[in-house]
């Protein structure tokens, strides 16, 4: 069973699938961005609506009441797709010499525009860093989960902070123009036509990836594609189980860091007295320190705990509000200054607080 | 040197050439059917793909428009009986003197080349 839409063709009234109807609107709007610098665009492409309405009317003749989206796929053939219809002479030497000696004309391109490194939203299995990274180098998407994943099981834990640093800082490839610089094709309206036509085809065979979708997959490509299915939902799982963890965690850290900004006002305005002031029973071994370092540990420690949660509020606030996405400079920025505040505290801290824990005695000095 | 540019050309393809030559005649076959009746655009499609100077029907209409727009076709509404009013192309006077150039010089290009041919 399929759904049907009814629609005016050139002042003729016709039953159309859904799937062919969206076919057949990506076409006549490839069409009419196709001639969009010809004199009477909207004629050409008025006079070829005309055209087709004529040849549904005879497939309605001959006795089929529903226009199938093969049907418009061989009319689309009789027509001639928007790349077949130039004729200029540059546009037809190309034509031909691609025919001629295919992928060689078609690397050359390649080659010649710029690519991007986008992280891909069509086919993601987290944030589609992997198979945006397979766009930019032509690989398998696949082929690059396996990797990251074999890497990261056996031990390179790298992988797993690089993969989460480009997941933020890599933007997503919204646009059409946007993916095909991660495919690496160039930005002309014909493209952009044909990454709509293609995404189109691409929702309704339920392929999921640009780059081998003319090729058939092997049996060990399937078997790769199933694993990285399942390890995908498995993480996804955790991802959420982390999240729900982490809800405690965020107000944990929420207060802290009010508690540090209160402590670095108080430091820097009462130079460490004021606490003492503040809060007399509490045991002040640990300000016992230059305010100097006391500040720098505050500054250190709003950093450490306030950027990371000012980007996790920060995104939840562009998810529901639209807001824009932070730049790139700014999250780069923003990264290395919370690296070198781990650096810092993890220096500054023990140092800090070892008077502390010598005073109450929990740590034994030896041979100090 | 001429020659040495030429064959070095990547495209150099009989397919290429052919294609070439049939698109010169396009525009001039065009005006020559509508010159014999007032046509409609799928009457001209069906002429013209049996004489194998279009593959895709699609061509024919930016050609038709241009004609058009340059004053060389007009077209009038005409009521269909099978379904809705149809344009029926024919040449404006402007039109039929640049056919009449148009004939005047294939004629001697198919002089000149019968000319090459047979000598």
């Amino acid at each position: 069973m399929k759904k049907t839409l009814t629609v005016n063709l050139g002042g003729t009234v016709f039953h159309i699938d859904e799937d062919a109807y969206h076919l057949l609107d990506k076409y006549l709007s490839n069409l009419k961005i196709h001639f969009r610098k010809e004199e009477g665009a909207d004629e050409i492409v008025k006079d070829m609506e005309l055209r087709i309405s004529e040849l549904f009317t005879e497939k309605v003749n001959a006795g089929f009441q529903v226009i199938s989206i093969d049907y418009v796929e061989e009319v689309i053939n009789r027509m001639g797709k928007p790349e077949e219809l130039s004729d200029d002479e540059v546009k037809e030497e190309d034509k031909t010499g691609q025919q001629g000696q295919g992928s060689y004309t078609g690397s050359k391109e390649t080659a010649q525009a710029h690519r991007r490194f986008y992280r891909n939203s069509d086919d993601k299995i987290l944030g589609g860093v992997a198979s945006g990274l397979a766009a930019y180098m032509g690989w398998d998407p696949t082929l690059v989960r396996l990797l990251i994943f074999v890497l990261a099981f056996f031990g390179v834990g790298v992988v797993i902070p690089i993969y989460i640093v480009c997941w933020i800082v890599v933007p997503e490839a919204y646009t059409a123009a946007e993916k095909l610089a991660m495919r690496g094709e160039k930005v002309t309206v014909e493209n952009i036509g044909k990454t709509v036509t293609e995404g189109f085809e691409k929702v309704s065979n339920g392929v999921n990836d640009y780059v081998n979708s003319g090729k058939p997959r092997t049996t060990l490509q399937k078997l790769g594609d199933a694993f990285v299915q399942v390890v995908g939902v498995c993480l996804k799982i955790v991802l959420v189980l982390l999240a729900i963890v982490l809800c405690p965690v965020l107000f944990v850290l929420l207060i802290v860091l009010f508690a540090l900004i209160v402590a670095a006002i108080g430091v820097v305005f009462g130079g460490g007295a004021a606490f003492i002031h503040w809060f007399p029973l509490m045991d002040w071994g640990m300000a016992s320190l230059s305010p100097g370092s006391g500040i720098l540990v505050c500054i250190t420690g709003i950093a450490l705990v306030g950027i990371p949660l000012a980007g996790a509020v920060y995104s939840i606030f562009c998810h529901l509000l639209d807001w824009k996405p932070m730049s790139r400079n700014v999250k780069l920025m923003l990264i290395i200054l919370w690296v070198i505040s781990l650096i810092a505290s993890a220096i500054l801290f023990p140092t800090i607080t070892l008077p502390y824990w010598i005073h109450h005695g929990s740590i034994d000095v030896v041979g100090c | 040197m001429h020659i040495f540019v030429l064959s070095n050309r990547k495209s150099m393809n009989v397919d290429n050439v052919k294609s070439q030559m049939r698109k010169g005649m396009l525009e001039y076959c065009i005006l020559l059917l509508v010159r014999k009746e007032p046509s409609y655009a799928s009457d001209i499609i069906q002429k013209l793909k049996e004489a194998k100077l279009i593959v895709v029907e699609g061509t024919l209409y930016p050609l038709l428009t241009r004609l058009k727009n340059d004053d060389l076709l007009e077209y009038e509404w005409v009521e269909s009986t099978q379904g809705p009013p149809r344009k029926y192309y024919k040449l404006t006077p402007k039109g039929e003197v640049f056919l009449g150039e148009l004939e005047l010089s294939w004629k001697e290009l198919n002089e000149t080349v019968n000319h090459i041919a047979t000598n």
